[in-house]
């Protein structure tokens, strides 16, 4: 009895701890807004095929084929586009301005990106960054144009 | 021939002048030649130019002129990219720039009741979110200061979801809208508490 209760607990405490983790996950950070060729958006393992409208979360990879492109709006209104043979990772993306919570880091491992600043770049100038295999970028709003060539 | 002394030309000093040579001839020097992972400043939309600092093994570039370029690695780059060579690098690339958000302010008479300017500006707003292939939407709404910040959290709430409702009644359809209030705690037009000012009761509504 004591262990079919404790079993009720622990499987009650398992499946919070999952929706929890569901729902943090669950709260898209940006949506692709244009894409050609292919593209994908991959989210904790799940690789989906990017078409206009796929949501885009914290720690989404997204990636571009040959010949392909991709663009992306996120909530505070930042904009990318990615050209070719792109992989760049969300790794982190708060937006809470009431909390004073903002940043927005990110990884461009290869291919080439054109970054429009959002409201997290205006309200806190070095919240916003762009690690590359080779050197860091650190934005002060604006917008830029980086490549990364293996 | 560490870090900050991005003007030199690091490691070449050492070798000896065939390797240079060769680097030369063969174009992997990396100091005379072209960057192939770089970035470039270009000025915001709305025609500012902000900056960006590249730090990297070599160095740190801070960028802060429209069209300048730096090395991914932090090194100033004596040979920059080519201005052809930047536009083919990056043709595809800003080809796939979404359009870019764009906003409205509407204005209130009373309570949830748009002013007729603010009643004509619908339609706009609607054809602007339908001309979008994937819309998402932020309407966020305020009031100004008479009555307590309880009370106008609740009033610019009611405005915000009165303008979404108006909006979806009128055919809008989105991926996602977002509804806040930020009551009175965002005025437009600062004021003291306790002060009527009709630029204050509005809604701003965010189409990306």
């Amino acid at each position: 009895m004591r262990r079919a209760l404790l079993l009720v607990v622990l499987s009650c405490m398992c499946c919070m701890g999952w929706s929890v983790a569901a729902r943090a996950e669950g709260t898209p950070i940006g949506t692709v807004k244009t894409v050609t060729g292919e593209a994908s958006v991959t989210t904790a393992g799940v690789r989906v095929a990017a078409a206009v409208g796929t949501p885009v979360f914290q720690g989404s990879v997204l990636q571009t084929g040959r010949q392909s492109s991709m663009g992306v709006t996120f909530k505070d209104e930042t904009v990318m586009s990615f050209g070719a043979d792109t992989s760049f990772t969300v790794d982190e993306y708060l937006y809470a301005p009431a909390q004073g919570k903002l940043r927005l880091s990110s990884k461009l491992t290869r291919g080439s990106l054109n970054y429009i600043s959002g409201v997290i770049a205006r309200l806190k100038p070095d919240a916003v960054t762009v690690t590359t295999p080779s050197g860091a970028i650190g934005v002060r709003g604006t917008q830029f144009l980086v490549k990364v060539e293996e | 021939m560490t870090g900050r002394a991005p003007e030199r030309c690091a490691g070449a000093a050492r070798l000896p002048w065939f390797a240079l040579l060769l680097g030369l001839m063969l174009g992997i020097t990396g100091c005379s030649s072209t960057p192939k992972s770089y970035v470039v400043l270009l000025p915001s939309p709305d025609g500012s130019v902000g900056k960006v600092i590249v730090s990297g093994a070599q160095g740190e570039q801070v960028l802060d002129q429209a069209g300048q370029t730096a090395a991914l690695d932090g090194r100033a780059a004596r040979t920059p990219p080519s201005q052809a060579q930047i536009d083919s690098d990056f043709a595809s690339t800003i080809a796939a720039r979404p359009r870019l958000p764009v906003h409205y302010l509407v204005y209130f008479s009373t309570g949830t009741t748009l002013t007729a300017e603010s009643m004509a500006l619908i339609p706009e707003i609607l054809a602007e979110a339908r001309s979008r292939a994937s819309v998402d939407i932020s309407v966020i709404g305020h009031t100004d200061t008479v009555q307590t910040a309880d009370y106008n959290e609740q009033l610019a709430l009611g405005r915000a979801s009165a303008v979404v409702e108006l909006l979806k009644v009128r055919g809008l359809t989105a991926d996602s809208v977002a509804i806040e209030s930020h009551g009175e705690h965002n005025l437009l037009i600062a004021t003291p508490d306790n002060v009527y000012e009709p630029r204050n009761r509005r809604v701003e509504i965010s189409i990306r």
